[in-house]
Formats: C-alpha cells, sequence, structure tokens
C-alpha cells in the first residue's frame, strides 16, 4: 500500500504552500496587465512544470513535483477535489429563472450559441477526421466532446466583463448572461453524458441507460433536492455555528452528491454542478455566505487545479501551431456566428448581435476545466489540450475589447 | 360591450371596479374593503358571482350588501354559471374592468398552489389590474404603508404611478419604492478578481445606478404630500421583496402584472411574482398596465 512517509508529507505541503504563494504573485502581477488571474495560475505551472523548470532541472523538479507515489498520488486527489469544487460554485450561479425570464432574445440567443457551436464542432471531427488524433472506436465520443468544447461558456470572465463595460443592467448585458447561464447548463450536463459514454460505444441500452440515469438524477435533485436544500437552510443557519455550519454542510452536500453521481456510473462533476444550482437557487442563502463559499473554492483549490495543469503537458513540446490556430478560429466562428445569429433573430441589432457574440465568445476556466477532464480521461491527447488551454486564455482576454466595440 | 376601448387603457383612474363574491366566511369584510376603496376612487363597482342564482343567495347577497352598505345604484350584480376563472376574466373583459378585488389566503397549500387556485390564477391571467385582499376588514383600515416594486421594465413607470393614485385617494402616507438586486454569477467574479475597495466599489455602482433609476422615474410622477423613500434591497426578485414587505408590515405590495404567460413550470423554478402568490405578505395589487 501506498503511504505519506515523513519526507512525502513535507514535500506536499511544501509545494502547496509554495504553489498558493506563487500562484497569489503571478495572479495580482498578471491584474496589472489585465490578464484574467487564471492565466497567470496557468503561466506558474507551465514555468514549474515539465515545460520549463522541468526541462532545465529535471531532477529537482522530479524531487518537488514527483511523477510516481504517494505525493503525486496525494496531489492527484487534491486537485479532483478541486475540480469537483469549481463545478459546484460554478453551479451555485446558474439561475434558470433568468434565463426563463428574459424572453425571445435570450431563448434564441441561449439556443444557438449552444447548438451551432455544437453542431459545427461534431461535423469538424465527423467529416474531416484527420486533423484530430483519435482511437477510431472513440469517433462518435470525441466528436461530442469537441462540440460541448467549441460551446461552453465562461460566465465567470462574462460577468467580469459586462462589470468592465458596465452592461449589467442592459438587454445585451443581460441577454449574454442568461446565454451563459443556459451554455453552462447544457454543456456540463452533456459533457458529464460524454464521459459516462466512454468505453461503452455501441451499446445503446448502456447509452439509454445513461440518458436516464442524467434526467432522473438532475429533476430529483433539481426538484425534491432544491425544495428540502431551500427548506433546511434557514435551520443550518439558526441553529449551526455561521458561516461554518452552512459551508460544511454546503461541501458535504457537494461531495455526497458527486459521489453518488460516481458511483452509479455519471461523472462525479454532474453531482457537484446539480447540487451547485440546488444550493445556489436557494432564497435563504444569504449573499455573504455565498461569497464565502466562492472564496473558499476559488483562492485555495481553483490556484491548486489551475497551477498543476501545468505539470499534465509540455506546452512547448505539445505546441502544434496548425492545431491551435484550427481551435482558435473554429471556436472563435462558431461561438460569435452562433451567439450573433441568436440575438439577430431575437430582435437585436447588427452591432448588439455582434457584442453578444464576442461576449459570449469568453471561455475562461470552464474551458480549461473540460479539457482537462477530457485529457485524464484519455479522450484527447496532451496537443489537443494545449490547443483548448490556449483558445480558452485568448478568447478570455480578447472579449472585453472586441465588445466594447459595438457597444454604443 | 366595445372592446377596442380596452387597448392603451391607462393603469388608471380605476373607473370600474369587480369584487367576485364567494359567499365564504370573509365575503361581508371583502364587500367591505370594496366599497371603502370604490367609494374612494369614486369608481363604479360590479358584484361578481360564479354559480347558480338562487333566491336564498340572492336574499344573503342582499343582505350582506345592506350590511356593508351598499344601497345605490353604483352597486350592480352579475350572476353567471361557468368555470369560475374563465367566467371571471371574460366578464372583467366584457365590462371593461379596471381592479378586480379579490379575497385570497396568504398562503395556500402545497397541492393547491401547484395545481393553482382561483385567485392566484386570475391574479395571473387577468388583463386587468387585481387587488387580492388578504387580510379584510368589516371596518376598513387605511391602507397606510405601501411599497412598491420598481424593477427597471417598461411597466414600471405606470405601477408607481397608479400606486400613486391609490395612495393619494385612500389617504396613505408613506409609499416606498424598492428595488431588487440580484447578479447571477457576481459573486464569483468578485471572489476571483476584485480586492476589498474595488468589491465594494462594484457593489456601489450597482446600487447607485438602481437610485438613479428610480430617481429619474420619480421625477415624471405626481407625489403630491406622499413621503416618499425608495430602498434597494439584495435578493432574488421577488422573494426579496416579499420579505422586505413582510419585515416592513407593509399593508400593501404595488407589482407590475406578470410579462409572459405564468404556468406550472414558473412554480416549480419559482421566480418573480410567484414568490410572492407562494406567500402573499400583505395585501397585493398587480397593476396591469396594458403598454
Amino acid at each position: 500500500m501506498v503511504k505519506l512517509v515523513h519526507n512525502d508529507i513535507i514535500v506536499l505541503l511544501a509545494s502547496m504552500g509554495g504553489i498558493l504563494i506563487l500562484a497569489r504573485i503571478f495572479a495580482e502581477l498578471g491584474k496589472k496587465i489585465k490578464m484574467p488571474i487564471v492565466m497567470g495560475e496557468i503561466l506558474l505551472g507551465i514555468i514549474l512544470g515539465p515545460t520549463v523548470f522541468g526541462s532545465l532541472f529535471p531532477d529537482a523538479c522530479a524531487a518537488i513535483l514527483p511523477k510516481t507515489g504517494a505525493v503525486k498520488i496525494a496531489m492527484d486527489g487534491i486537485t479532483s477535489l478541486s475540480v469537483v469544487m469549481l463545478l459546484f460554485v460554478a453551479g451555485m450561479e446558474v439561475q434558470l429563472q433568468v434565463m426563463l425570464k428574459q424572453g425571445k432574445t435570450a431563448v434564441y440567443t441561449s439556443f444557438t450559441s449552444m447548438i451551432i457551436p455544437f453542431i459545427l464542432g461534431f461535423a469538424a471531427v465527423w467529416f474531416f477526421p484527420g486533423f484530430f488524433v483519435f482511437t477510431p472506436d472513440r469517433r462518435l465520443v470525441y466528436a461530442l466532446f469537441f462540440g460541448i468544447a467549441m460551446a461552453v461558456s465562461a460566465l465567470p470572465v462574462i460577468i467580469r466583463i459586462m462589470m468592465d463595460l458596465n452592461l449589467f443592467k442592459t438587454k445585451v448585458g443581460m441577454v449574454i448572461i442568461a446565454a451563459a447561464i443556459f451554455d453552462d447548463l447544457t454543456g456540463w450536463i452533456m459533457f458529464s453524458f460524454v464521459l459516462s459514454l466512454m468505453g461503452q460505444e455501441g451499446e445503446i441500452t448502456s447509452v439509454w441507460f445513461t440518458i436516464g440515469m442524467i434526467l432522473g438524477f438532475g429533476l430529483f435533485m433539481l426538484i425534491i433536492g432544491r425544495y428540502a436544500i431551500n427548506k433546511a437552510l434557514p435551520w443550518i443557519q439558526k441553529n449551526l455555528s455561521w458561516p461554518g455550519g452552512v459551508l460544511s454542510i454546503s461541501l458535504g452536500l457537494c461531495f455526497l452528491s458527486a459521489a453518488f453521481t460516481e458511483y452509479i456510473g455519471l461523472h462525479a462533476i454532474l453531482g457537484a454542478f446539480i447540487v451547485g444550482i440546488a444550493l445556489g437557487d436557494s432564497v435563504h442563502l444569504q449573499e455573504r455566505e455565498r461569497e464565502i463559499i466562492h472564496q473558499f473554492v476559488t483562492n485555495v483549490f481553483a490556484p491548486l487545479f489551475f497551477v498543476s495543469l501545468g505539470f499534465k503537458v509540455n506546452f512547448i513540446e505539445n505546441f502544434d501551431w496548425q492545431l491551435v490556430l484550427l481551435v482558435f478560429f473554429l471556436a472563435v466562428g462558431c461561438k460569435v456566428f452562433g451567439a450573433s445569429l441568436g440575438g439577430y433573430l431575437g430582435g437585436l441589432t447588427k452591432r448588439e448581435s455582434l457584442a453578444v457574440g464576442f461576449g459570449l465568445n469568453a471561455r475562461g476556466a470552464m474551458e480549461i476545466i473540460l479539457g482537462t477532464l477530457a485529457l485524464n480521461a484519455g479522450l484527447i491527447d496532451s496537443k489537443m489540450f494545449v490547443a483548448l488551454v490556449v483558445m480558452a486564455l485568448i478568447t478570455s482576454m480578447i472579449s472585453g475589447p472586441l465588445m466594447k466595440r459595438f457597444i454604443d | 360591450m366595445d372592446l377596442s376601448k380596452l387597448k392603451k387603457r391607462p393603469a388608471y383612474p380605476f373607473e370600474t371596479i369587480a369584487v367576485a363574491v364567494s359567499f365564504s366566511p370573509r365575503c361581508l369584510p371583502v364587500l367591505a374593503e370594496a366599497k371603502h376603496i370604490s367609494d374612494a376612487l369614486n369608481a363604479a363597482l360590479l358584484l361578481i358571482h360564479i354559480g347558480e342564482k338562487t333566491s336564498e343567495k340572492e336574499q344573503l347577497l342582499d343582505e350582506l350588501m345592506n350590511k356593508a352598505g351598499m344601497d345605490d345604484s353604483r352597486y350592480r350584480v352579475i350572476w353567471m354559471e361557468g368555470e369560475p376563472v374563465e367566467t371571471i376574466l371574460k366578464l372583467c373583459k366584457l365590462n371593461i374592468v379596471d381592479l378586480l378585488i379579490l379575497g385570497a389566503l396568504e398562503k395556500e397549500n402545497v397541492l393547491k398552489f401547484y395545481l393553482g387556485s382561483i385567485a392566484r390564477t386570475i391574479s395571473r391571467r387577468a388583463k386587468c389590474s387585481v387587488l387580492l385582499l388578504t387580510n379584510p376588514m368589516e371596518e376598513p383600515r387605511r391602507y397606510k404603508k405601501i411599497v412598491v416594486n420598481g424593477v427597471e421594465n417598461p411597466k414600471t413607470i405606470h405601477t408607481i404611478n397608479t400606486a400613486f393614485y391609490f395612495a393619494k385617494h385612500l389617504k396613505s402616507k408613506d409609499v416606498v419604492i424598492v428595488n431588487e438586486i440580484n447578479v447571477p454569477g457576481l459573486a464569483m467574479a468578485i471572489a476571483d478578481q476584485s480586492t476589498i475597495p474595488e468589491a465594494k466599489e462594484i457593489k456601489k455602482l450597482l446600487d447607485d445606478e438602481i437610485q438613479e433609476t428610480i430617481q429619474t422615474i420619480i421625477g415624471q410622477c405626481d407625489i403630491g404630500d406622499i413621503n416618499l423613500n425608495s430602498k434597494s434591497i439584495k435578493g432574488k426578485p421577488g422573494y426579496a421583496i416579499r420579505k422586505y414587505a413582510k419585515d416592513r408590515r407593509a399593508d400593501l405590495l404595488v407589482i407590475n402584472s406578470p410579462d409572459t404567460q405564468l404556468n406550472f413550470l414558473d412554480r416549480i423554478f419559482t421566480h418573480d411574482i410567484e414568490y410572492i402568490l407562494a406567500h402573499l405578505p400583505c395585501n397585493l395589487l398587480i397593476v396591469h398596465s396594458r403598454v
């Protein structure tokens, strides 16, 4: 049995401490030049990982960040926890009602900004498989994954852009937020379906069983679970220590739900995401509690996760510029076209529609999490992972300035 | 009846008021409140009963009307059989009713709420303003404190003006215009990359914008001598204002009519007016502005 010995504990704690402090320094430096925090964290991972530090000082790198053994297993455990919690907080910001009440423009935009990139991404893999690397028996799953990768948006980045451009209260702003929520919701549900499909291609019964399980679990949690959480929250706030009670019960529910979905053959992220929606929807969840949960996850676990991405692959060796360009232009083209078309059909002007298109084009952390999970699952190779990370970072940086051009 | 008169008809004044008569124990207080309001607004009052017209019911209604002080020609009774919701809505349309008054429980049981009680179903679908009375009195009280939803919506200016019109005629003194702040994803975005001063600045900016909007609307209204305040509160739209009205012990909450046709799903994924209908904090005036 692999066990953490004295030296392993020192290495693990020192690595985590160093990562957290350096990630904060990189993030704050990045902020000065308007770089998304996640970019600073990934850049640190690239520097500390095999790309830079590992190439120059392989022995030292292996001692600090071992590739095998107990420390590696412990670090992998922490990053798995992190991704579950990141999906949990992403779920907390999904407000189905926002989409329901925004009317025709939001419905059109939400639908086209999801479905058009998905179809085009799927078709790119299906009809031009030569551009992509996958095992022949996984063509369908890979195509589905790539479609989803083209379709996701990143609500936190988008909200940040809205803040910078002061678009919260505008029609364009509300349409973008509603569509991003829809894209997040459908994207993660579809992705957990794709992950569940891996290894069961061709087994129609299993596919239908998986769809049934996702729908059953989703509906149960969003109706019964949501109702129960909403009823229980005032009792927790009144009778348990504050905010500790809410924090521990919330994260406890997140892990239990994630464990349950993993147990029934769906991915843990689905459980975390759906329970996040159920908790975030509660009218009793106070703003301060919401902020504390976000602060805890975003500032402790997110840096560990995003820095660790740089340890996974050598970004220089796996930088295939043709693939990077293909993924980037396909992602931007599909999303901007899909979202703008929806906005235009929904009654926005051409300029407003383009602003919506570029706003929803920001992929940010969500795309990177998606790519990491696909890489861990062995669905994509390191080159595609690097291409997705580069696309996510660039789209996050260009969305704001491009949107600004179309806002009067 | 000339139904074209309904189109673009202003939200106020309330020239014709209707009240639904159910012969429940609260029938007399509801009639007394309806009379008080119609007298104050100088409006004609229709009494609508959906059900069979029998001599016993006629006699009982005469007694109730006498007790409520309804003894002149301004009060007309309509008897009609049929499905209550559809029939009441149809009668309101045919008689160009501006305000429909209904008695309503503060809270329905879960099953009834989800299936839809008569008063709540009418509130969701009516093409005229609706006043739900949660605690009607035989000796009507004044509507001292009125809370109005100042949500950003083209209808809001009409709703606020209607609230002032109502407040002036019913001698109300305090009106508070409340706006709810709810930005999905804000906590996540702030947690991601904001210092404490930056986070405070963002929240202040949101608050200032809302206050500015409310002040612009107020500037277009005829306030008279009403003591007017404005307030922005954080929370889910509908729930936050319901809680505010309850905590402040408001006598009347005034809101816009729904923008879309509400259905069962809106009660499952509760939002806006559905939070209020789920548990009425006080009397509720839903203003249908026909814009």
